[in-house]
């Protein structure tokens, strides 16, 4: 057994869908289990964090990084599973990115708690208590990891050699990044995205598209998509067009468009960005030709008070990682 | 690499707000491989052999340059790294005057601004590319669109510099609109006449060889851009050969049948072999397979019998479709009248006696159906003629805009009606009058003084209401004093809004070109570049690009080919630059969103490869579709994501 190398596997803020997508590897789990020993993963096994810490630095071969940093927990595991780790790889969107927990990051931590804690319709709490690192209570004091002022992805507190992208990661991209991990050939280079394309979603979609120029947007319960046309082309915001690919286009191929989770494409650095850009190119609300500017503004107006919710669209897995709330510190 | 920073004081415009010292401490800290060197005055003779000796002298191959406007000295200081044998496109230059020190009066904030927009600088000149320009051989051969008066002397203006023209006329004859009109404004000269010296040189001028007239004949493919454009011609069998036909006629009056004529507005007939009108160029009759007997199966071949050439004849013509290769492209298809049909109130359609413009110049001609008599419907000449200025022109339900000829057109009307019905009442009917220009004035003070015709201004075209009433018609109208009147008129001409030809669309698709909200091509610009389509080497002129009379239009011919002539000319290459987009095929997921978005229409879309292109020669390098494309595989040269995102980590850091 301890001749295999490790591997671990760790959930910070998540919602568990990337273990479910490990599992999801069926009978080819049985090859993982033989080719590593598959040591730590809260989800599934007992390991400890204790155990983690009486490993040698650098012990485990390979970690599995899931979940975004939420609290003082997660930003301690992700420096323990650095250090424990020869190569840590941040695992799934919230971990690359932030994902939907990042979105948290649009409200400060005390609008946050109000929202979570009193306002909430299912919320019964008639003392309005919110949680606190400490509590005492008559046996003692209860101790809660403190939640951070915003949500980080797993590089923005620690180094990381590759990123596996996707919500969750396709298994069978899980499988090919196993299998370039354990063949021995020379890895990618230290930063690199594994388990997916250098594309985007639309590379893989297999739906007719003309020049596209987008008149009114719609929403996937207004109308019955025609089932071989571009979606983006129906007025459907499909995020396709500016989402790495490597899933395989699965959400356009059931009629559903692209919310955008496999992230940016290669070299893109702001994916909310790039789609606003892209969509702004092509938007054709009728008639603006020869219009006044402040007509045209208005009509534009229009066009983008049709999308629901602006944030939640463009950077719902990235919002993290956006050059918006970083004014400073942008990777070099 | 080496980069230096060679830093102008611009005598002391620059250095009395930056402190070149300061400036070269603070960059040295932030680069120490970074040589910097200070002038004088970069841009005078000596500044610019400073910098070239810098650059040799000290190995430099990047530079950047902190000086003024890149609209000022670019160009100047890419020579110098021309001559001093560096690639010109490893150079950055700094506006410190203008951006710095002419809006930044604090010493110390100008001084640190500068050391920003220097670090940006460096960090971006680090990166550029070794662009360099393309040359391509080009095609000087030139097509035009339409043989109107536009089409005709931008042809013969071309070929008489030596270049082969291809000419390709919808219609049997050239000439456009005036050819038929008897006379035109402003000087009553004969419209044929005036054109003649033209059509003539064009079909057996000294420059007549390098002249190619295609009649009955339309563009239906074109490929390849500015240079090198290969174009499908479809011709239209005309059954006589041009070349042998001699023009004597003597075929028409045999001919059993006769249909409508469609150069007279279906106002008469003609028969099934002949002439457009008397004086048709080319002088050649064609046959109208649409009403001739022998293509329903029947023998008659009465039109040859009569011919007195051998040959002339060719009963088994066939439609041809011909390939030329050019360089430049003119389209100058002209415009229509709009339909007056869609004023209801004015009758037109509904009362013969009511005609438009067009109509009415074929019964003025003396080649039109009546030969140039103005006779009413009961064969008199009219003793009461109403004529409707713009009619659906300057109105937001119709035209929004002024068609800039129906005034002047209707006082020319206004002019041969007098001469040749002198007892004739007229009535100018105009919402507003417009006749700009030295001469244009002369037929409208000549209706204003003429105590046999009224001008009455109406307000909304609703007002008038035509109404049949026995063998005349009669019109509501305003009376000029504020009071509404019925009168009776033997006449009413309408001067609809002159509107883009029938084929507009059809012909703008094929070459990518826009149209505006009329429906007229889009120019480049409307006062700088009016005769420049944003299709790069395709030209625009007359009537098609925009309402106007002949001056205009044959002004804007020449302007195109004067553009043409300039840009490209035989035995030299065309110098493509290299700040250009290009698309990294291999990562293209072909998701069309740059297809639209050029305003040069330089990207295609590639079906089997399912990828898109950029076309260098179209590309102007404006960056719309590098910011458009949502993959990030649009390149700008000289402006990619990495020099722009470097530049602003500089300036922010
Ligand atoms: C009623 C009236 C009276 C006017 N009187 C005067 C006047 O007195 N004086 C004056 O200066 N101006 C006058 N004008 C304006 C004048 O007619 C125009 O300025 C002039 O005709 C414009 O010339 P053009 O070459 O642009 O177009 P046109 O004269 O319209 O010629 C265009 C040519 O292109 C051809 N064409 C169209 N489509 C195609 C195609 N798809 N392929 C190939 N060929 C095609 C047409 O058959 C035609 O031969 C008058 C206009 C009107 C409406
Ligand atoms: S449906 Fe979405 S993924 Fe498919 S082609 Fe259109 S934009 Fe791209
Ligand atoms: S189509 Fe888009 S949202 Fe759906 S799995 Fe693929 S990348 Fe994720
Ligand atoms: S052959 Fe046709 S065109 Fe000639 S005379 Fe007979 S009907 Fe007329
Ligand atoms: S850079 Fe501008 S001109 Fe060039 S292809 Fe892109 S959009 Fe067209
Ligand atoms: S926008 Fe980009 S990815 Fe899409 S077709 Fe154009 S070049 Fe290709």
């Amino acid at each position: 057994m301890g001749a295999k190398p490790k591997l671990s596997m760790y959930w910070a803020a998540s919602c568990g869908g990337c273990e479910i997508a490990l599992v999801n590897l069926n009978e080819k789990i049985l090859a993982v289990d033989a080719a590593f020993d598959f040591m730590f993963c809260p989800c599934l096994l007992d390991t400890k964090k204790k155990d983690i810490e009486a490993l040698p630095d650098g012990d485990i071969a390979i970690t599995l990084f899931n979940g975004s940093l939420r609290t003082e927990e997660n930003r301690e595991m992700a420096h323990l599973m650095r250090k424990k780790s020869k190569i840590l790889i941040a695992f799934g969107s919230c971990s690359s990115a932030g994902c939907v927990t990042a979105l948290g990051n649009l409200s400060p931590k005390g609008e946050n708690f109000k929202t979570i804690y009193l306002d909430s319709p299912s919320v019964d709490n008639p003392k309005g208590i919110i949680p606190t690192p400490h509590t005492t209570v008559p046996e003692g004091v209860l101790e809660l990891p403190a939640y951070l002022d915003r949500v980080k992805s797993l590089a923005q507190e620690v180094d990381v050699d590759y990123f596996i992208p996707g919500c969750p990661p396709e298994p069978h991209q899980i499988w090919s990044v196993i299998q370039a991990v354990t063949s021995g050939k020379p890895l990618p280079p230290k930063g690199s995205v594994l388990g997916g394309g250098t594309s985007s979603v639309c590379e893989e979609c297999s739906r007719t598209r003309g020049d596209k120029k987008i008149k009114e947007l719609r929403r996937t319960f207004d109308f019955k998509p025609e089932p071989d046309l571009c979606l983006l082309e129906q007025g459907l915001i499909c995020m396709g067009i500016a989402t790495r690919n490597g899933c395989g286009a699965l959400c356009p191929k059931v009629n559903m468009p692209c919310t955008g989770c496999y992230g940016p494409p290669e070299g893109v650095e702001d994916q909310g960005a790039k789609m606003i850009g892209a969509l702004g190119s092509i938007v054709d609300v009728e008639g603006l030709k020869e219009l006044k500017e402040e007509e045209i503004n208005t009509k534009v107006d229009e066009w983008i008070r049709s999308i629901p919710d602006l944030a939640g669209t463009f950077y719902k897995y990235t919002l993290a990682e956006s050059l918006l709330n970083q004014l400073k510190g942008r990777k070099k | 690499m080496k980069v230096g920073v060679v830093f102008c004081k611009c005598g002391t415009a620059i250095t009395e707000k930056i402190d070149a010292d300061q400036v070269q401490q603070r960059l040295k800290k932030l680069y120490p491989d970074v040589d910097f060197v200070t002038v004088d005055l970069a841009c005078s003779e000596g500044g610019k052999e400073f910098v070239e000796a810098y650059l040799k002298d000290k190995g430099i191959d990047r530079m950047v340059i902190s000086a003024c406007s890149p609209r000022d000295h670019e160009n100047t200081f890419k020579g110098c790294m021309h001559r001093a044998g560096r690639n010109p496109y490893l150079m950055q230059m700094v506006n410190a005057r203008e951006q710095i020190a002419w809006v930044t009066a604090d010493k110390v904030a100008a001084t640190d601004k500068a050391v920003r927009y220097l670090d940006a600088a460096v960090r971006r000149v680090m990166l550029h590319d070794k662009l360099e320009s393309k040359q391509l051989d080009i095609c000087p051969d030139v097509l035009i669109i339409g043989a109107g008066p536009a089409g005709l002397k931008t042809a013969l203006t071309l070929a008489e510099s030596g270049r082969k023209v291809i000419i390709v006329e919808k219609t049997p004859v050239i000439g456009g609109m005036p050819v038929r009109y008897e006379d035109t404004f402003p000087k009553m000269e004969c419209g044929p006449c005036m054109l003649e010296p033209i059509m003539g040189d064009i079909l057996h001028g000294p420059h007549s060889a390098d002249i190619e007239l295609l009649t009955m004949a339309e563009v239906q493919g074109v490929v390849g851009s500015y240079g090198n454009f290969i174009v499908q011609i479809k011709q239209r069998p005309r059954y006589v050969d041009p070349h042998k036909c001699i023009g004597c006629g003597e075929c028409t009056a045999p001919c059993p049948v006769s249909t409508k004529n469609p150069f007279n507005y279906n106002l008469d007939e003609k028969k099934a072999v002949g002439f457009t009108f008397a004086g048709a160029l080319p002088n050649s009759v064609y046959i109208d397979p649409e009403a001739c007997v022998r293509f329903k199966g029947e023998s008659c071949q009465l039109c040859k019998d009569a011919c007195p050439v051998e040959g002339a004849f060719v009963f088994d013509d066939k439609e041809r479709v011909l390939e030329r290769n050019v360089g430049a492209i003119a389209v100058m298809i002209g415009s229509e009248v709009y339909d007056c049909s869609r004023i209801p109130n004015l009758g037109y359609g509904k009362f013969p006696e009511v005609y438009n413009s067009v109509e009415f110049e074929r019964i003025l001609s003396s080649t039109g159906p009546t030969s140039g008599e103005i006779k009413s419907r009961t064969g008199k000449p009219p003793e009461n003629v109403a004529i409707v200025h713009c009619v659906g022109s300057l109105d937001s339900k119709h035209k929004d805009y002024c068609s800039s000829v129906c005034c002047q057109a209707a006082f020319k009307f206004s002019h041969l009606i007098d001469k040749r019905v002198p007892t004739a009442k007229i009535t100018h009917f105009f919402k507003e009058l417009v006749v700009p220009g030295k001469e244009e004035f002369h037929l409208f003070h000549e209706a204003q003084n003429n105590t046999k015709t009224k001008l009455i201004r109406y307000g909304s075209i609703e007002e008038l209401k035509v109404s049949g009433s026995g063998e005349r018609i009669s019109m509501e109208h305003p009376n000029g004093k504020g009071a509404t009147e019925k009168t009776i008129f033997d006449m009413v001409v309408l001067c609809p809004a002159m509107i883009p030809a029938e084929d507009t669309a059809k012909v703008g698709k094929l070459l990518e070109l826009t149209q505006d909200k009329a429906g007229f091509f889009d120019e480049m610009h409307g006062r700088m570049d009016s005769s420049l389509s944003k299709v790069k080497g395709v030209c625009l002129a007359g009537t098609c690009q925009a309402p106007g009379d002949i001056q205009r239009s044959i002004n804007q011919g020449l302007a195109a080919a004067g553009t043409i002539l300039s840009g490209l000319v035989p035995g030299r290459k065309l110098e493509i630059d290299p700040i250009k987009a290009s698309v990294d095929a291999a990562r293209c997921s072909g998701c069309r969103v740059c297809n639209s978005v050029c305003p040069y229409k330089a990207i295609s879309f590639d079906p089997a490869k399912k990828i898109s292109h950029v076309n260098e020669v179209l590309c102007m390098g404006c960056g719309t579709c590098v910011a458009a494309c949502p993959v990030g595989v649009i390149k700008g040269n000289h402006f990619s994501n990495q020099e722009i995102m470097a530049e602003i980590d500089g300036v922010l850091s």
